[in-house]
């Protein structure tokens, strides 16, 4: 190419696809949050490990796995606070997420950690935490997060929130 | 098989932003740059005697275009022969490396390039007036759209949460030495002229840098970046034919991938992909994981974050676990210790990811040519000190959790022949 001034041409742009997406197998547990504030896990009819987020299938027997409800209390495996994050999120930092192991469950759910007082050490390895669900659930993650135990009563009584079952 | 060796290295520059060029006009550059280097080391091809490519690309939206390999295919004059594109995340140069030496120790192509690319900074957020954002969000459809997606995950947050684990239970890497990694990389970068981020600091620089994802600062995440990087590849007897002066030869070629939901492992503080690659790579070179850092002379790794690269130490069996993070603090200004560039096992004397950039597709494909090149005694003002060994490693990891890995080892001709 010849050595004139380069001027790039540039466009706004955007790539968008609608869906209705399906969740499968899957489904049962997006429906039972919805309408029940219920967890739902999995537990295989073999080896009896329980999958939480749920699978139909136990991924290491090769067996189907019977749907089981879940204590909506746990413990924080690991965590952390997002200070600077994607542009569909940005506009919701800072915010906890982290791996939560329910009572009873053999794998680890990722999950938001809300506290009145978002700190690391508050929502740190080994803490207690509970489910707390939003009012207008649609079926989605989103409907639900985990607080510390001392926290529940407090983001229950929110005019948004409400307890699990 | 057949054995294989890299005669040719094309490297663009890692920038912020080529606004001067699409994805196949970076592909273009980084395959003549390969071409010519090729040429340089004894042989006299053009683009027409290459048999086929394998194209590392990752992310469909940052290049605004799916399938971008074929439309790098025509660009590059490669019409009529094979091409084959593997996207495994950031861990894609090293899977793509892969797959380009099978293609040639299989015997199925006898001239193959292998070569990667990304585009990133087209994507554009309005609403902050900056690409950074929209970039993550591009990446983070990567993660699990059903369970995981929608609770702000992005990568940072990913790997992050593999080094807080790693941190509970042995007490590092602390925030000082993933600083370390930081000052290293950063500091290697100033001899690259190719890098994006040269930048001299001080521990204190980076802890001062403002927090992206507890405990991880802005000096401690590599940059998205915009590149290309070509290797060309041959078998044994097409190197001796064309009279290569140089060959750097593919000696182990391991991958793995672990489980990309972090609450399925059994311990969230590592990144088991990085330990299985690790030693199928090891054990096809003839090299022990155990005694890996007495037979190597420098490491390529990927250093998305600064503490990771402090794990990544541990799980490529440099020192033993637990130890990654005091290894780079103890060895800070110790002539002849640690990672550092003039360490006993210098890592990532290009910059790495954290000086270089990250340009997703070509980043694996960069690291590995560097490593070529410092074995070749080619690396320019980066070299390391001494090639005892003839023997190198490049490492990349990528995808939820860091589930995807590849480890590559080469030796020169004369790392062949030692024990």
């Amino acid at each position: 190419m010849s050595k004139e001034k380069f001027e790039a041409h540039t466009i706004p742009d955007r790539i968008s696809i609608n869906y209705r997406y399906s969740y499968g197998g899957q489904s049962k547990f997006f429906i039972e949050l919805m309408n029940n504030k219920k967890l739902l896990g999995t537990k295989c009819t073999k080896c009896g490990k329980v999958w939480m987020p749920p699978r139909i299938n136990c991924s290491e027997c090769y067996t189907p796995a019977d749907w089981v409800e879940m204590k909506q209390t746990g413990v924080i495996m690991v965590s952390t606070i997002v200070w600077y994050t994607t542009s569909a999120f940005i506009k919701a930092i800072p915010y906890g997420v982290g791996f939560i192991k329910l009572d009873g469950a053999d794998t680890s759910l990722l999950q938001g950690i809300f506290s009145e007082n978002l700190v690391p050490s508050k929502i740190k390895k080994g803490r207690r935490v509970k489910a707390v669900f939003s009012k207008e659930r649609e079926g989605k993650m989103t409907d639900f997060f985990f607080v510390p135990e001392e926290e529940y009563e407090k983001w229950i009584n929110k005019p948004e929130y409400e307890g699990g079952v | 098989m057949r054995k294989v060796a890299i005669i040719g290295v094309g490297i663009t520059p890692f920038k912020a932003r080529y606004i001067d060029k699409t994805y196949f006009e970076l592909a273009y550059d980084a395959t003549k740059l390969a071409l010519e280097d090729a040429n340089n080391n004894g042989a006299e091809i053009t683009h027409k005697d290459l048999e086929s490519t394998v194209y590392g690309i990752y992310n469909e939206l940052f290049e605004r275009q799916f399938m971008p390999d074929i439309f790098a295919n025509s660009y590059l004059g490669m019409n009529n022969k094979p091409g084959t594109r593997i996207a495994t995340g950031g861990a894609t140069g090293g899977y793509t490396v892969r797959m380009a030496y099978a293609e040639v120790a299989s015997g199925l192509s006898d001239l193959c390039l292998c070569l990667g690319f990304e585009k990133c900074a087209d994507c554009y957020d309005e609403q902050t007036g900056a690409a950074t954002p929209e970039v993550l969000n591009s990446i983070a459809y990567s993660a699990d759209m059903t369970y995981e997606y929608p609770m702000g995950v992005m990568a940072a947050s990913s790997y992050v949460t593999m080094v807080n684990a790693h941190y509970e239970e042995f007490g590092n890497p602390t925030e000082e030495q993933m600083a370390y990694v930081s000052v290293k990389n950063h500091g290697n970068a100033i001899l690259n002229p190719k890098a994006q981020a040269p930048m001299e600091l001080t521990v204190e620089d980076v802890m001062n840098s403002r927090i992206i994802c507890y405990p991880f600062k802005l000096l401690d995440c590599c940059l998205y970046s915009e590149a290309s990087a070509a290797l060309i590849l041959a078998p044994e007897e097409k190197v001796r034919e064309l009279g290569i002066e140089k060959p750097i030869w593919i000696t182990g070629v391991g991958a793995a991938n672990t489980d990309c939901f972090i609450g399925n492992r059994e311990d969230m503080g590592r990144l088991y992909s990085n330990i299985f690659a690790a030693k199928s790579a090891y054990k096809m070179a003839g090299l022990d994981y155990d005694k890996i850092k007495q037979q190597i002379d420098l490491a390529e790794l990927h250093d998305a974050f600064s503490g990771q690269e402090a794990i990544s130490y541990e799980e490529l069996g440099f020192v033993p676990f637990g130890q990654g993070g005091p290894w780079i603090e103890k060895s800070f200004e110790q002539s002849g210790e640690g990672p550092w560039l003039d360490g006993e096992l210098p890592c990532c004397p290009s910059g790495g990811l954290i000086g270089c950039g990250h340009a997703v597709g070509a980043t694996g494909i960069m690291s590995t040519g560097e490593a070529a090149l410092q074995l070749r005694g080619d690396a320019g003002k980066h070299q390391v000190k001494s090639i005892e060994y003839g023997r190198a490693i490049s490492h990349s990891i990528g995808g939820p959790g860091a589930a995807y890995a590849a480890v590559i080892v080469m030796a020169n001709e004369e790392g062949l022949k030692k024990p």
